[in-house]
């Protein structure tokens, strides 16, 4: 009998609150794939290349469960606080009826347990399938396929998730249900008072809305402009003037929400007017942290998205492997010595091309200044209408009077294998190098009208035409090594400026038949392998393979994207579920207006319309906030804190960002008709007249 | 004369067939245009379940209602929600205000859900406020007024659109005497000087003695009935008590 009533009263809370059982859900799916990171196929690979970076971040894993646990504590707490709220009435009955309070106790708590382990038993197998998901889609578009997948769960994280949910509902549960074991019997029987909040003069809320916008511009003002992140004491400001401006907001958007119903009230404006001001009134705080909130999800959703996906582009992979020698190995027996290497080790089958990428200074004087220059081609960038693209070029060519020298030879061979057409040079010409890291479409595009032009310059006072188009082809497997202005010469010309002195590269392709026999991981470890038995490092040669160096730029897209895009994904189930329980539950309690509208003749379509239109307010409201906001929070993150590091491609991410927000704002909707819809059928059971006693 | 309100052999059975309650037995009455008709019964014997037939609130068994010609079973939807809000004015024991509404909001709320123009209604509810004596309280939220207050504010929400009917549940019944009293005397005079016809369901005898006349219902029959003629409102409270005591004491109810 006792347990019938412990399912009966579980099913129906669930049934109740829906939106707050699906919230618990994603709880347990979040617990689970911030716990499960290290089994994701890109961690395992990163932690294989890059594995000092990995375990700091892994590292880190602790603090973000920690930081999930209590955010969702709070939102646990709050929901459950409602859900208990509701049935005081029930309880003070069962009280009443003789139930000893360690009984009621301990009934509230199995119901809850009930529900808890429903929970857990929907969201674990959701959860595993997701990190797969998660996992598989991050191999594929950051990785390009090359990581191989394989199914993987993580007792320990299985064992934390189900821990920590377990222990924040307890808690959560027990701090509520003592409060309402303690209560009188009486308090609990009784209509709870409303508290109606005095209303404060106009000109109150005037002001705190003005004042709001007024802290909302300083605070974005200082973190676009930088000044936020530049000096330690104005990030504080910058946040505290942001977070009490949207607390002011909101305080004072009643005189908004007053204006907008007014002008399109329907026929139940007055109404829709004075429910929502309740909502404002009554819960500003609330839909303030939830707008920040929703803004906090959208700027890192938007910023992880963003950041992976720029870093993903610029990639395309011709090189397998580079070694280099930091010993003393004459640079013409580079390549015999790493050919003499591989064959011991029995490698050679596995390389399909191994040559030279030499690079070299001009050491036919001694000048360090203006041994090269280009006047036609920096007029001709200074007589093209301003622009932000010829603002760079003009600043960055400036400091091209002493260019590296890269030969022909070499750099051809590498066209060729990048599938490129090659350059043809005559003894008085030069082919112009830039690092893909240090151009854009835009740039490029300018240098290449100029070059088609064939300018002239002066090399170590020999005249010499520019020619082809600007060459942007990675020289080494190494992604950090760039050079931001090089001369391709000649071999002969080579040779003779730089005089024979030169540092060489001896760039590796691996055989394409054995890459598509069993995947670049595995042919790249397996050559990894071999080498690490041949001791490289005591004959002064280190290499580099296109994965470690992947694994480097990758790590940084990984560990950036998926913590901003974490975090933005609990954000926003955060915010939208406290923000759709806090109202169904207003609406429940104004049920009682709702029916004597209906008296008073209202059809269920003027109802329907009526919470719709609420619901759209009081959800509508933060989310619209939040959206305008986010913009410019992505910019100042992307703009103030990571200006140095992303440089030129800051549009781009822009871009995405924008198109991120975008789709977010389409969950946003989503919530909203869900909520709506509930809104619908709470408000349809009012129309079927009941027995009033 | 046509009468407003005709209700023939009216029956409402709740529960299912194993334990059924016949909450109304086959009633049959006339409400004449200009009438003030009290209904009076003790818990149970189906005064309530009359009313909220009346109101459309539920779904008669059986029988019949039609008011000026029109059958209720007829109307849906749309002249549904008209009628529930136009043709009959409700009066609520608790008053039903909506508590985060002025006063002057809550009586304007029919209006705006029945697209009556803010001109007009305005008119009339100086009018009513005027007669109803609310006219200081009009921008005050129902918390911040007296229960007798709050009944008139409900009042003047039931007359705003005219209606044909004014139904009234208890409407004394969560007010002190002298609120009651002065509710009474309102609602009686709305009767005699704007000849509003009035239904009202009370146990208050005190609030009866103001009617023309009474039904007296037991156990959804109609056991009753008493006209007030040309006697003193006193006289006519006596002989309610009569009844009452007949009724409640008769030796027909000694178990």
């Amino acid at each position: 009998m006792f347990s019938d009533l412990i399912l009966r009263n579980s099913k129906r809370s669930r049934k109740e609150n829906g939106l707050f059982f699906s919230s618990l859900v994603i709880s347990i799916v979040a617990f689970y794939l911030i716990l499960s990171l290290s089994k994701q196929d890109v961690m395992i690979f990163l932690q294989k290349m890059e594995s000092d970076a990995v375990n700091k971040l892994l590292l880190l894993v602790p603090v973000f469960y920690v930081l999930t646990l209590g955010i969702l504590f709070f939102l646990i707490y709050f929901a459950c606080k409602y859900q208990l709220q509701r049935r005081r009435h029930e309880f003070g009955v069962y009280l009443m009826m003789g139930m000893e309070k360690a009984k009621l106790f301990s009934m509230l708590l199995a119901e809850d347990m009930m529900s808890s382990f429903l929970a857990l038993l929907i969201g674990l197998p959701v959860a595993v399938l997701l990190s797969e998901v998660i996992s598989l889609v991050t191999a594929k578009t950051v990785g390009m396929g090359i990581i191989g997948h394989q199914f993987s769960l993580s007792g320990s994280a299985l064992i934390f998730t189900i821990a920590g949910f377990l222990m924040i509902k307890l808690v959560a549960f027990s701090i509520l249900s003592t409060k309402i074991c303690f209560r009188e019997i009486g308090s609990l029987l009784g209509d709870e008072s409303e508290i109606t909040k005095k209303q404060k003069p106009q000109f109150v809320y005037i002001l705190s809305l003005l004042g709001g916008l007024f802290l909302l511009a300083a605070a974005y003002t200082m973190a676009i402009r930088g000044t936020a992140w530049q000096i330690p004491g104005m990030m504080f400001v910058t946040e505290l003037s942001g977070f009490f401006g949207t607390l002011l907001l909101f305080y004072g958007m009643r005189i908004l929400v007053q204006i907008f119903s007014k002008i399109r009230g329907g026929r139940l404006g007055v109404f829709n007017f004075r429910q929502l001001e309740e909502n404002v009134i009554h819960q500003s705080t609330t839909m303030a942290v939830s707008s920040l909130l929703i803004l906090a999800a959208l700027c890192c959703f938007g910023a992880g998205v963003g950041i992976a996906g720029t870093n993903a582009q610029s990639d395309d992979h011709v090189l397998d492997y580079t070694f280099d020698s930091y010993d003393d190995i004459p640079s013409e027996k580079m390549l015999p010595t790493i050919q003499t290497i591989l064959a011991e080790q029995e490698l050679e089958e596995q390389f399909s091309a191994l040559f030279p990428m030499r690079i070299g200074h001009i050491r036919t004087t001694e000048a360090y200044e203006d041994v090269f220059q280009m006047d036609p081609v920096m007029d001709a960038i200074a007589a093209l209408p301003k622009s932000y693209a010829q603002d760079i070029l003009l600043n960055n060519l400036s400091y091209t009077d002493k260019p590296y020298l890269l030969s022909q030879s070499d750099y051809n061979t590498l066209l060729e294998l990048a599938g490129k057409p090659t350059l043809d040079l005559a003894q008085n010409e030069a082919g112009v190098y830039i690092s893909a890291d240090f151009t854009d479409a835009e740039r490029t595009n300018i240098l290449n009208q100029i070059l088609s032009t064939r300018p002239e310059a002066e090399l170590d006072g020999a005249q010499i035409f520019l020619t082809g188009d600007l060459q942007t082809t990675n020289l080494v497997t190494d992604r950090t090594i760039t050079l931001s202005f090089a001369l391709i010469l000649p071999d002969e010309q080579f040779r003779y400026y730089t005089q024979d002195q030169y540092s060489v590269y001896i760039n590796g392709v691996l055989s394409q038949d054995k890459i598509d026999q069993i995947g670049l991981m595995q042919a790249v470890s397996q050559v990894d392998d071999r080498l690490d038995t041949a001791n490289l490092s005591s004959k002064g040669i280190s290499y580099e393979s296109y994965l470690q160096n992947m694994g480097r730029s990758l790590f940084y897209v990984v560990a950036g994207s998926y913590i901003t895009i974490y975090l933005a994904i609990i954000f926003m189930v955060v915010a939208n579920t406290i923000l759709g329980v806090q109202f169904l539950m207003s609406q429940r309690k104004s049920g009682r207006r709702y029916q004597t509208l209906v008296r008073l003749g209202a059809d269920y379509s003027v109802l329907r319309k009526s919470g719709r239109s609420q619901v759209q307010w009081f959800m509508g409201l933060p989310v619209a906030v939040a959206a305008l906001s986010s913009l410019l929070g992505v910019k100042a993150i992307v703009g103030g804190a990571l200006a140095g590091r992303i440089g030129g491609s800051q549009n781009a991410i822009l871009l995405v960002s924008a198109a991120m927000i975008l789709l977010l704002l389409v969950v946003e909707y989503i919530y909203i008709t869900v909520v709506k819809r509930s809104s619908d059928r709470y408000l349809l059971t009012l129309m079927q007249p009941q027995r009033e006693e | 004369m046509e009468p407003i309100l005709n209700i023939e052999n009216l029956t409402k059975v709740y529960g299912n067939t194993q334990s059924q309650t016949k909450a109304l037995n086959g009633i049959t009455f006339q409400v004449m245009p200009g009438e003030f008709l009290g209904i009076m019964g003790s818990s149970g014997s189906g005064k309530s379940t009359l009313l909220n037939c009346i109101a459309t609130v539920i779904q008669p068994s059986g029988g019949r209602i039609s008011i000026e010609g029109k059958s209720l079973a007829k109307l849906g939807g749309k002249e549904l929600a008209a009628y529930r809000g136009k043709t009959v004015g409700y009066l609520f024991q608790n008053f039903e205000l909506l508590d985060n509404l002025t006063a002057r909001e809550n009586i304007l709320l029919p209006t705006t859900l029945h697209g009556v123009s803010s001109k007009e209604s305005s008119q009339r509810l100086e009018q009513l406020a005027d007669y109803l004596e609310i006219t200081d309280v009009l921008d005050k939220f129902p918390t911040q007024m007296s229960g007798g207050q709050r009944q008139r504010v409900a009042t003047a929400r039931a007359l705003i659109l005219h209606p044909k009917l004014i139904l009234a549940d208890e409407p004394t019944g969560a007010l002190d005497s002298r609120n009651a009293k002065n509710l009474m005397e309102k609602l009686s005079g709305l009767n005699q000087e704007k000849q509003a016809t009035i239904l009202m369901v009370t146990h208050d005898s005190n609030a009866a003695s103001f009617c023309k006349r009474i039904l007296f219902i037991q156990d959804g029959d109609i056991f009753h009935e008493l006209r007030r003629g040309e006697e003193s409102q006193q006289d006519f409270y006596q002989r309610i008590l009569q009844v009452m005591a007949q009724m409640g004491g008769g030796s027909c109810n000694v178990l």
